[in-house]
């Protein structure tokens, strides 16, 4: 799957999980970016992209995700 | 040594010196002398058990990065973790466990005399095994290097402004600053001087005068009246604030002036709008701590059945806070409802949100305040079970709350307008702080005067109005 691909399905998980109909995600958004992006809804949307992308992450995989382009890396790495 | 004793203020002077003349490489041992010099004091033989916890620490951590079988991995770090926790088990939980069994046993008629046995919770036991227990975690999963020098580990572990009460430090904050040569950094030591004025002002006028009115209302809950318990109870809140954050801001301020930068632990908690929030604001550096190392994996662990499954980390999480707090049916309880409030809240937040955006709430102003009125209520609600001696004396409390009304117990005019003062004080500047920042300045104003002016004002005010009959912290006893 290409970047472009992961993204806009990203996108698409993050629109659902933070119901928010018109977000758009870019590499170095974080947390901090999005209001209702905090530890709860942070393991709905966890969730959320393993379904979507048929992944299973590690516990120790989360702390590497510092922001959204650490995501996409991880997603396009456990699709290889 | 309490920060509130007159000892301190011999002590810290002394230390600050006597660490500045050391050479820049070694300033480390003389605050690793000077810690554990705080620490005996307290109690000598306890000392013995922080050490122990502190060799515990540094030598398995060693042993986990000096293997990459991960089996034998699993191994130093599950016995890492036990070897840690036993003390604070031990020392937390015997009386309780004993008195249960004892309990059981004479129920079923098995009971023969036996001594008593009692045990001091050794002070500061919970704060330095969370920051051992971090470090073992942290190098387990990769996220920090495991430290060789067992001085840099030793005063991790002891530093002497964090052992009492936290704010609970991270290893990976606190070993590159310890390893470091510190030098004098004047911008930070006059911040450090200002938290510390803060602190002193947040602990000896609002805290310890709030403290008087409400120990003579709860020792007494059966003498009192609804209105009294309302009163007291939506006081101490504010009591517990100024305590705590009075105390880690004395904490901050002195590891400021050693040249060391510190975690925040309050962020103005009572002008939050949600529970959530609330959580963010409140002893923040036990919530993260918390976060990190217990619901993060529980919440990844049941993260298959959504929402359900945070909701059963978040409570299973702030169980566990209410048990640390104490082995006791009240502190159970103050736990779990932390846990269903958060819960309710995660629950009702997808249609909370769709209200919100359809009358476009989040900026109205009577939105804002309902929603930080609301909080503080349910906050001080669950703080009657972190107040209250026993779960019957709760249940008065509650009880006469909704059924007997009268007249206000006063107690001494004085007190009460001391307190109304402090109070209005210490929440004036958490306004300003909050919803007009950078634009009424006293403490950081340009003109020196000015600041001159409200740094006077704020120690005549301690020297005038404060209670020096020296209580101790609230959370030396957790």
């Amino acid at each position: 799957m290409q970047e472009r691909e992961i993204a806009e399905k990203l996108e698409a998980s993050f629109r659902k999980v933070f119901n928010m109909n018109t977000l758009e995600i870019k590499r170095e958004m974080t947390a901090n970016d999005i209001d209702k992006w905090d530890s709860l809804t942070h393991m709905l949307l966890i969730s959320e992209i393993e379904d979507t992308f048929e992944i299973r992450f590690k516990l120790k995989e989360l702390n590497r995700m510092k922001n959204v382009g650490d995501m996409i890396d991880l997603i396009s790495e456990k699709l290889q | 040594m309490a920060f509130t004793s007159f000892n301190f203020l011999i002590f810290f002077p002394l230390v600050l010196i006597l660490y500045w003349l050391t050479p820049g490489k070694y300033r480390y041992i003389t605050l690793l002398i000077a810690s554990y010099f705080f620490y005996i004091n307290v109690k000598p033989v306890l000392a013995l058990v922080l050490f122990g916890v502190s060799a515990a620490a540094w030598g398995f951590a060693l042993l986990m990065s000096g293997t990459r079988n991960e089996k034998k991995r699993r191994t130093y770090f599950l016995v890492n973790i036990i070897i840690v926790l036993l003390p604070l088990v031990f020392f937390k939980y015997f009386s309780a466990i004993n008195n249960a069994l004892l309990k059981y046993l004479t129920e079923i008629r098995l009971n023969w005399p036996l001594p008593e046995m009692r045990f001091i919770l050794p002070i500061g036991i919970s704060f330095y095994t969370f920051m051992a227990l971090g470090y073992a975690i942290d190098v387990y999963n990769d996220e920090l290097k495991a430290e060789r020098n067992p001085g840099i580990i030793g005063l991790f572990i002891s530093f002497f402004p964090l052992i009492l009460s936290g704010p609970i430090e991270r290893a990976g904050n606190m070993l590159p600053q310890f390893r470091k040569a510190q030098s004098p950094d004047f911008a930070l030591i006059a911040k450090g001087l200002q938290l510390i004025l803060w602190g002193y002002f947040m602990k000896l006028v609002v805290a310890d005068r709030i403290g008087i009115y409400v120990t003579s209302v709860y020792s007494h809950v059966e003498h009192h009246n609804g209105t009294s318990l309302l009163f007291a109870s939506m006081l101490y809140p504010f009591q517990l604030y100024a305590d705590l954050g009075g105390y880690s801001l004395i904490a901050i301020g002195c590891s400021n002036i050693l040249g060391y930068k510190i975690i925040p632990n309050f962020n103005r908690p009572f002008f939050a709008p949600t529970m959530a929030e609330f959580w963010r604001r409140w002893h923040m550096s036990l919530i993260t701590w918390l976060t990190d190392y217990v619901y993060t994996p529980l919440s990844f662990a049941l993260r298959k059945y959504k929402v359900w499954g945070i909701v059963c980390a978040l409570l299973l999480t702030f169980l566990l806070s209410g048990i640390w707090h104490g082995a006791t049916m009240t502190f159970l309880m103050w736990g779990l409802m932390q846990g269903i409030f958060l819960s309710a809240e995660a629950l009702l937040n997808q249609r909370k949100s769709i209200i919100e955006k359809k009358y476009s709430l989040e900026k109205k102003r009577w939105y804002i305040v309902a929603g930080i009125v609301f909080t503080f209520l349910m906050f001080s609600s669950s703080m009657v079970f972190s107040r209250a001696a026993t779960f019957h004396d709760a249940m008065v409390v509650y009880n006469k709350i909704f059924t007997e009304h009268g007249p206000l117990f006063v107690g001494s005019p004085s007190t009460m307008i001391y307190l109304g003062c402090g109070l209005i004080l210490l929440l004036l500047k958490d306004f300003l702080d909050e919803f007009y920042p950078h634009k009424i300045k006293l403490f950081d104003n340009d003109n020196t005067i000015v600041r001159t002016m409200s740094y006077s004002a704020i120690i005549i005010i301690i020297l005038l109005i404060g209670v020096f009959d020296s209580s101790q912290f609230i959370y030396f006893q957790f």
